[in-house]
C-alpha cells in the first residue's frame, strides 16, 4: 500500500509537498512571536461573552491519542506467557528476558521503560484484546468507524462531538485537536471544536504585536456589528480564543520537569503534549475538557525491528518517542494528573503471524494504554483470548473488549456523563473496571 | 445534500415560467437592469438582485461576471448557465486536460497508469475540483457539481476507490449535474466507486451487505422519514445484490449468480424477481422508482432550498419545487428555474453563509488569481489550504456529504484559518506560484485622492458595494486616518494587503 502515513488528507503528515517557492504553509501559520495581552482583544461591537467564562464541567480532562496506522499491540504489551507468541513471531518476537515484566503473563516493550514509574505507582494500565464491533482491515474504514463509534446505527457524527453535545456550552477550548489544522473525525458534527497546530501558532496573521492585535481586534469587532448571529457567534468565539492564546503566550510556558532525562522530546508529539499540559494547567480560564492528538506512522508492514535487537528499529524508535513524550507529560502535570485520563486508540491491531518482511500486516485486536490519576493501573485489563490457532479471528488476535466500553466507562466515572447511550448507541452496560469513580 | 434530477421535461406545459413572458415572469428575472451595486452606503446585506444571483449561483462575483450579467440580463444569463455547453469554457477545459490529464482516464487506463492503491489520482481530482470552481465559466454547473458530489458522496480520497473516483466524478456527477436525477442515480448505482464505497461489491444473496441498500434509501433518495421501514431496507439490499465490480478490471459487473431471487417489495415497488439474469433490470427499475418517489422529490427540493435559499427552507417553496421535479420527470433545470424565480429566493439575501471552500474560491476569484504558469504546485497549495480551512472539497468522511447550514461551521479555528487565508492570498505569501495581479490593479488607474475614497473604491471592487458608514469608519480607524486625509504610501504600499484582507474578513464577503 502506498497510502500516506497519516491517512487524513490535508494534515502535515500526509506526505504532501510544502510549497517550496515561498513561505511554507506551516511557516505562514506560525507567524511571528506574539506578546500581546488580553486587554487589547476585548470585543467592541460583538455580543459580550467572557473569554474565560467556564462551563460548569468538573470532570477529568480526557486526552485521546490516536495512533494512526494500526499499532502492533502484541509487540508493545507482549503476551510472553502465551506459548504461541514466539512461535508465530520467530523473528520479530521479543524474548521474555528483554521485556519489562508487568505481571508474568505480559511484558512491556523495553523501549517504554520511561513509563514504568507510573505503572509501578498504579497510574498506568493497559487493556488487551480490544477491538471494534464490525472490524475492517482498511485503514480508512476502520478509522472512520472507530471515530464514528456507532456501528449499526445511521449516526453521522463522531463520538467526541456527541460527548460534547451532552455538556453545557464551554469555552472555545472545550474540545481541542492539538497538532493539526483539521479536527479528527471524532469531532464531526454540530458541537464546535478547535483545531490548532499549537498554542503559539494560533494567532491572527499580521497581528504580531500588541498594538497590531488591538488594531485588528477593534476593526474586526466593529466590522461584524450588525451581522447575522451565524457570523457573529463564531467570530466572538474566535476573538475569545485569540485573547486566551495571547494571554498564554504572554505568560509563557516552562514545563515543570527538573530531570532532563524526562524532558519532552523535540518532536511534533512532544510539542503537542506540551501544549495539552499547558492548556490543562491554565485551568478553567481555558476550559479544556477534551484534547485529541495524533501520533501516526504505525503501519509497520516491513522492517519493524528484530526481536533479538529490541532497542533499535522502527518500532523501538517509535515507542521510545511515544513513551518519552507521555512520561514528560505525566511529569509535567504533576498533581494535575489526578484530573486527567489519557487513552490511546488505534484503528486495528496487527496480524499475529509475522510476514516475510520482518513486519506485520493489518489485523484486529489491539492493546490500549490508559494513564491518569483515576486509572486502575499496574494491571493489564481485559480477557485474554490466547494466541492458539483455534482462538484466532481469521489469523488475528480476537477482540474480547469493545473499545467503546472503555470510553463509556471513562465518560461515566471520570467525566460525569449520564447519557452514554446517546454517545454509543446500542452499547451494553458491561464495564471492565479500568478507572475509579471520580469523587 | 440534495439530489438532483431532471428529465427531459417539458411534458407539462406552462411550468417553465422562468423565461416566459407576461404575468408568469418571476420577479428576480423580470428586469434586466442591474442596480448600481456600489453606489451608496446602506444596510449590511446588499439586496441588488444581480449580486444576489451571483453570490448564490456562482462561486463568487467578479467584476467580469457582474459586467457580463449586466450586459446579458438575468434571464439570458441563466439560460446560458443552465445550458453549460453553450458557454465557451475552453481555457478551463484545457487547464484540466494539461495539468490533470489523468483525471480524464478510464478506469482500466488509470489502473495501468498509476501505482495500485495510490491516492495520487484522488488528490488530483480534489485539486481539479478547486481549479474548476475557481476558473470555469460554467459556474452554476460547478455549483451543482458540488451539490451532487455531496448528495451522492463518495469520500475523496478513500480506500477502495483509488482507481475509480475520478471516473465517478466525470460520468456520474458531471455528466448528469444539470440533467435528470433519475439518470444520475442509475449511473451511481452502476458505478464501481459507489458500489465499492458502500460495500455493495461484497453483497451477495448468501451474505447481503446492507450498507448501500440502506444509504440508497436514507441518503440518496427518499430520506430517513421517507416512508420505508427496516424490512424495506433489508429488501433494498437484496434487490441490489449482484451489482458489483469486476475484480480484474475494476469496472462495473453485474453478477447474476450473486443476485437474490424471489419476490421483493420496498414501499410501493414490487417485483417477482424470479431469476438472477433478470435481476439487473429489477435493480434498475427499483432505482428509477426511488428517483421518482414523492419523498425523493421532497427531499431534493428541501436540499436545493438549503443550498440556494436559506438554512430553514420555506415549506411552500419546497412543496412547489417537489411538484415541478415530479412533473418534469426528475429534471433538475426546471426545478432550478422555479427556485431562482421565486420570491423566497429573491428575498433571501443575507440568509446563507459561505462555507470555507466557498470562501476560499470567492477570494481567489475576486482577487483575480490565475493558475500556475505551469505545473500544479500552487493548485496543490490551495488543496492543502482548503484542508486548513476545514473543507477539502469532496473529502467529507461520511456518506452524507458536507453539511450546508451555518451551524455546522462555527469553529473558532475555522474562522481564524479563513482570516489568515485572506491575508496569505492578498499578500501573495502562499501559494506563491499562483499568478496574482498587483494589488493596486484592484483600484482605478487614477487612484482616489483621499483615504475615504480609496476605501470606498476598494470595497466596491472586493465586495461590490460601499461599506456602511460605521464600518467605513472602523476601516479608517484601522488605518489611523480620517476620510479626508490624502492617500499616501501606507495605503498604497505596505498596508494594502492587510487592508484587502480586512475587507475580505467582513460579513460582506462571508455571506453567500
Amino acid at each position: 500500500m502506498t497510502t500516506p502515513t497519516d491517512l487524513r488528507p490535508g494534515t502535515k503528515e500526509c506526505g504532501c509537498p510544502d510549497d517550496t517557492g515561498g513561505m511554507s504553509r506551516r511557516a505562514f501559520l506560525a507567524g511571528a512571536t506574539a506578546t500581546g495581552a488580553l486587554a487589547g482583544l476585548t470585543s467592541v461591537g460583538l455580543s459580550t461573552r467572557l473569554a474565560f467564562a467556564s462551563a460548569p464541567y468538573t470532570g477529568d480532562v480526557l486526552v485521546v491519542l490516536s495512533l494512526r496506522g494500526g499499532m502492533d499491540g502484541l509487540n508493545v504489551v507482549v503476551p510472553h506467557g502465551d506459548n504461541d507468541y514466539l512461535t508465530q513471531r520467530p523473528t520479530i518476537g521479543i524474548p521474555t528476558n528483554a521485556l519489562l515484566n508487568l505481571d508474568g503473563m505480559f511484558g512491556l516493550h523495553p523501549a517504554m521503560v520511561k513509563l514504568m514509574p507510573w505503572w509501578n505507582d498504579g497510574r498506568l494500565g493497559f487493556v488487551h484484546a480490544v477491538g471494534q464491533d464490525s472490524p475492517s482491515r482498511s485503514h480508512f474504514d476502520a478509522m472512520a468507524e472507530m471515530e464514528r463509534a456507532a456501528p449499526g446505527s445511521g449516526l453521522r457524527t463522531g463520538w467526541l462531538d456527541r460527548t460534547l453535545g451532552l455538556r453545557a456550552p464551554g469555552t472555545a477550548f472545550q474540545g481541542c485537536q492539538i497538532g493539526s489544522g483539521m479536527p479528527a473525525d471524532m469531532f464531526t458534527g454540530p458541537s464546535p471544536e478547535l483545531a490548532m497546530w499549537s498554542v503559539d501558532d494560533f494567532q491572527l496573521s499580521g497581528a504580531d504585536n500588541s498594538a497590531e492585535r488591538a488594531r485588528w481586534s477593534a476593526a474586526l469587532s466593529a466590522l461584524h456589528d450588525g451581522a447575522p448571529h451565524s457570523l457573529t457567534a463564531p467570530v466572538t468565539t474566535t476573538m475569545d480564543a485569540l485573547a486566551t492564546t495571547d494571554a498564554l503566550k504572554t505568560a509563557g510556558y516552562v514545563p515543570d520537569i527538573t530531570d532532563p532525562n524526562l524532558a519532552y522530546p523535540d518532536t511534533d508529539l512532544g510539542k503537542a503534549l506540551t501544549d495539552v499540559a499547558r492548556l490543562i494547567k491554565a485551568g478553567p480560564q481555558v476550559g479544556l475538557q477534551v484534547a485529541a492528538v495524533d501520533y501516526g506512522d504505525w503501519d509497520m508492514h516491513a522492517d519493524m525491528g528484530l526481536g533479538n535487537q529490541p532497542d533499535t528499529g522502527w518500532l523501538p524508535d517509535h515507542l521510545a518517542e511515544f513513551s518519552g513524550a507521555l512520561a514528560a507529560f505525566a511529569t509535567d502535570l504533576g498533581s494535575k494528573l489526578a484530573d486527567v485520563t489519557v487513552i490511546t486508540l488505534t484503528e486495528f491491531g496487527r496480524r499475529v503471524e509475522e510476514n516475510g518482511s520482518n513486519g506485520v500486516d493489518h489485523g484486529h485486536g489491539q492493546a490500549v494504554l490508559l494513564l491518569g490519576g483515576g486509572v486502575h493501573g499496574g494491571h493489564v485489563h481485559g480477557v485474554w483470548p490466547t494466541l492458539a490457532p483455534g482462538a484466532l479471528d481469521d489469523g488475528d488476535l480476537k477482540a474480547t473488549t469493545d473499545y467503546r466500553a472503555l470510553l463509556a466507562e471513562i465518560l461515566e466515572k471520570r467525566c460525569g456523563a449520564s447519557g452514554v447511550s446517546q454517545v454509543f448507541p446500542g452499547l451494553g452496560t458491561e464495564r471492565l473496571g479500568v478507572v475509579a469513580q471520580r469523587t | 445534500m440534495a439530489v438532483r434530477s431532471r428529465r427531459e421535461l417539458l411534458r407539462t406545459a406552462g411550468a417553465l415560467a422562468v423565461v416566459g413572458a407576461g404575468a408568469g415572469v418571476p420577479q428576480v428575472l423580470a428586469t434586466t437592469s442591474a442596480a448600481a451595486a456600489t453606489s451608496k452606503p446602506g444596510p449590511l446585506v446588499a439586496t441588488d438582485p444581480d449580486l444576489h444571483l451571483l453570490r448564490r449561483l456562482t462561486f463568487g462575483p467578479t467584476p467580469q461576471s457582474v459586467a457580463e450579467l449586466k450586459r446579458m440580463g438575468r434571464k439570458k444569463w441563466l439560460d446560458h448557465q443552465l445550458a453549460p455547453a453553450t458557454i465557451d469554457d475552453s481555457a478551463c477545459t484545457d487547464l484540466i486536460a494539461t495539468r490533470y490529464p489523468q483525471t480524464l482516464l478510464t478506469i482500466p487506463q488509470a489502473r495501468a497508469a498509476i501505482d495500485a492503491f495510490s491516492w495520487d489520482l484522488m488528490f488530483q481530482v480534489g485539486q481539479a475540483t478547486i481549479s474548476r470552481a475557481t476558473w470555469s465559466k460554467r459556474q452554476l454547473f460547478e455549483v451543482m457539481v458540488d451539490f451532487w458530489s455531496n448528495h451522492l458522496n463518495v469520500t475523496n480520497p478513500s480506500d477502495g476507490v483509488w482507481d475509480s473516483r475520478h471516473h465517478y466524478d466525470r460520468v456520474v456527477i458531471r455528466k448528469h449535474a444539470l440533467g435528470r436525477f433519475e439518470d444520475m442515480l442509475v449511473a451511481s448505482a452502476t458505478h464501481p466507486a459507489m458500489l465499492a464505497y458502500l460495500n455493495n461489491n461484497e453483497s451477495t444473496k448468501d451474505a447481503p451487505n446492507e450498507n448501500y441498500g440502506r444509504e440508497l434509501l436514507e441518503l440518496h433518495s427518499v430520506g430517513v422519514d421517507g416512508g420505508y421501514n427496516e424490512k424495506d431496507m433489508y429488501q433494498s439490499a437484496l434487490i441490489m445484490t449482484g451489482f458489483g465490480t469486476d475484480y480484474d478490471t475494476g469496472q462495473f459487473l453485474y453478477s447474476a449468480e450473486d443476485h437474490y431471487t424471489g419476490p421483493v417489495k420496498v414501499m410501493g415497488f414490487r417485483r417477482p424477481n424470479p431469476t438472477g439474469s433478470g435481476g439487473y433490470d429489477v435493480g434498475l427499475a427499483y432505482v428509477r422508482y426511488l428517483a421518482n418517489h414523492p419523498s425523493t422529490a421532497q427531499r431534493i427540493a428541501t436540499k436545493l432550498c438549503q443550498r440556494f435559499v436559506s438554512d430553514v427552507p420555506p415549506p411552500r417553496l419546497v412543496k412547489h419545487l417537489a411538484d415541478v421535479y415530479l412533473a418534469h420527470g426528475t429534471a433538475i433545470a426546471p426545478v432550478l428555474r422555479e427556485l431562482i424565480g421565486s420570491a423566497s429566493f429573491l428575498n433571501s439575501t443575507g440568509k446563507k453563509v459561505r462555507r470555507p471552500f466557498e470562501d476560499l474560491v470567492a477570494t481567489l476569484r475576486v482577487l483575480g488569481y490565475k493558475p500556475d504558469a505551469s505545473g500544479t504546485q500552487g493548485m496543490q497549495g490551495l488543496y492543502w489550504m482548503s484542508g486548513d480551512l476545514g473543507q477539502t472539497p469532496l473529502s467529507w468522511p461520511q456518506p452524507n456529504g458536507y453539511p450546508d447550514e451555518a451551524s455546522s461551521w462555527q469553529s473558532a479555528g475555522g474562522v481564524l484559518a479563513r482570516w489568515n487565508s485572506h491575508l496569505s492570498l492578498a499578500a501573495h505569501w502562499w501559494p506563491s506560484t499562483l499568478r496574482q495581479p498587483e494589488l493596486l490593479t484592484l483600484l482605478p488607474t487614477k487612484l482616489p485622492a483621499t483615504y475615504g475614497a480609496f476605501v470606498d473604491a476598494l470595497a466596491s471592487r472586493l465586495v461590490f458595494r460601499h461599506l456602511t458608514l460605521a464600518h467605513r469608519h472602523a476601516v479608517l480607524t484601522f488605518l489611523d486616518r480620517s476620510a479626508s486625509d490624502p492617500v499616501d504610501s501606507q495605503i498604497t504600499g505596505w498596508r494594502l494587503p492587510y487592508l484587502v484582507a480586512l475587507i475580505l474578513d467582513t460579513p460582506y464577503h462571508a455571506l453567500r
